[in-house]
């Protein structure tokens, strides 16, 4: 059992800078949670927070139940993987592995076995006796995963493992910690500003910006019902298209052009009639139609589908369609289109409107 | 995982540790080694050697703690790994160490040297005893490295050339 509780965490430094604000969050047993967000936004401090790696000024850290706010590092059973592998540069991959068990001066023969079971579950067993320069950057990526696996954490904690990796090996790599999830079904923490790893990992997201905890929810929640501006602008690649819009009637009014709200819609706006709304409209929720006069400036081909980067109007306003199939639009070419699925979100709070 | 194992479990473990697991015993032994003869030649070289100390002995003398060295750093690498011409190659040495004994230090011991028609002996009793000592510790650590260093690169060899008899 591995239940962790953040319980309004606060992160401020020495110098008084506030990293992580009112961090809450209840981790249930064997859960993947991804925590995302951009640079500096307070997810590796919050992560180093959970692991004992940096104090915590306020708040309370339950594991268990038992409160290991103050615990030092080594007390708490968690194990940690870092980006840059910290791998023993003098030690095969086996001494690597088994390293953290012989400081505790476990019986040599009991961290044989959780070696080689460990090497066996990451595909490690014909490398053991290969010293880490002599590993590509994925291997050396799960020789550090392996070193977390036999200690039996309770709590796996991962900081941006595989930014190091290059996409291919970022995409296998992935899989094998989907798997090594599955397989173990451990409590893990993930941290990554790559929105496709969280969205392909993660049991819970939760989505982070200025040291803030902007939403938290499944990868489709997250998705498909964003709470603000901002992770809608965040989640989702391309990102999301953002327009202002003026709701008039049953009408939403831009500069660029006028699209009519279905009755669910003009519901849902009804205490806005008059007001400046901002629409979001991901581009794969674009199709060709009739609604709006896009003017292309250049046209992506991606296979089963088409980016289409255009303007609205004269070059104020940009967007960008994901169109189905293959598209061979010219530079100054007009397409007319439809908005498939609109989000609506408050001009000035910048939440969602539901 | 379960700590619980049979004897016979726990030997097949300790075999197949060996496959991951560096020949330490043996290799800090040859360090240990290293040691003991340097202890030895320091005190043999600060002793007032006298008319003899010129000699080509104690040139060649100098030359073999020099190759000694060398030939012992390298066998505790080479026995570290399990790589048994090492391991031989240090019965040799702690051989060497057992008859350099009866070379330099003996000598030095027998020798004497007269100043103002006065005889002292070059070496004292007890300045002989710590070079023996040191050479015979020097030895011993070289002799029991070599023969664990041949015992467990055997052992290793058969229990691969089992697991591939069974692969096969």
């Amino acid at each position: 059992m591995a239940n962790i509780s953040l319980q309004h965490l606060d992160k401020i430094y020495d110098n008084n800078v506030q990293a992580v604000y009112d961090f809450n969050l209840e981790v249930k047993d064997g859960e993947f949670i991804v925590l995302v967000g951009p640079s500096g936004c307070g997810k590796s401090t919050t992560l180093r927070m959970i692991a004992g790696l940096e104090d915590i000024s306020g708040g309370k850290l339950l594991l268990d139940g038992q409160d290991i706010t103050t615990a030092p590092a080594k007390d708490r059973d968690m194990a940690m993987v870092f980006q840059n592998y910290a791998l023993y540069a003098h030690m095969t991959v086996y001494e690597n592995m088994a390293f953290s068990l012989t400081l505790r001066k476990e019986d040599p023969n009991v961290i044989h076995k959780k070696v080689l079971a460990a090497a066996e579950i990451l595909g490690l067993t014909d490398q053991l006796n290969k010293k880490p320069k002599q590993l590509s950057g994925g291997q050396r990526q799960r020789v550090a995963m392996g070193r977390a696996i036999v200690r039996s954490p309770k709590v796996f904690l991962f900081d941006e493992p595989l930014s190091n990796l290059d996409a291919k090996l970022r995409g296998a790599t992935r899989r094998e910690i989907l798997l090594l999830h599955k397989r173990m079904n451990a409590t893990m923490l993930y941290v990554t500003h790559d929105q496709t790893e969280a969205l392909t990992l993660a049991d819970r997201i939760v989505c982070m910006s200025m040291g803030h905890v902007q939403q938290i929810g499944t990868p489709l929640e997250l998705y498909d019902t964003p709470a603000n501006l901002f992770v809608a602008s965040f989640i989702g690649l391309p990102p999301m298209n953002f327009f202002d819009v003026e709701v008039q009637g049953d009408k939403l009014v831009s500069p660029y052009f006028t699209v009519t709200a279905t009755a669910e819609e003009q519901q849902l706006l009804a205490g806005y009639q008059g007001k400046t709304i901002v629409l979001g409209v991901r581009p794969e929720n674009i199709e060709v139609g009739n609604d709006v006069a896009v003017k292309v400036f250049s046209n992506e081909n991606l296979g089963m589908n088409t980016l289409v980067h255009g303007y609205l109007g004269g070059d104020a306003q940009t967007i960008t369609c994901k169109l189905r199939g293959w598209c061979d639009y010219k530079r100054g070419d007009e397409v007319n289109v439809s908005f498939v699925k609109r989000h609506f979100f408050d001009k000035e709070t910048t939440n969602a409107i539901r | 995982m379960s700590t619980l194992m049979s004897p016979a479990e726990q030997k097949q473990i300790q075999l197949d540790r060996m496959r991951y697991t560096k020949n330490t015993l043996s290799s800090r032994l040859t360090l240990l080694a290293i040691v003991f003869d340097v202890l030895y030649f320091v005190s043999i070289y600060s002793t007032d050697v006298g008319s003899w100390y010129y000699s080509i002995l104690i040139g060649a003398s100098i030359v073999y703690n020099l190759v000694f060295m060398l030939m012992a750093f390298l066998s505790s690498e080479g026995v570290k790994s399990y790589h048994i011409g090492y391991a031989w190659l240090l019965l040799v040495l702690g051989v060497g160490q057992i008859v350099r004994i009866f070379i330099l230090p003996m000598q030095a011991f027998k020798a004497t040297v007269t100043i103002s028609k006065v005889t002292y002996p070059v070496m004292q009793m007890p300045q002989f005893t710590y070079v023996v000592v040191m050479l015979i510790l020097s030895a011993i650590c070289c002799l029991i490295a070599g023969l664990a260093g041949i015992k467990r690169s055997r052992t290793l060899e058969a229990y691969k050339a089992s697991l591939s008899e069974k692969a096969a």
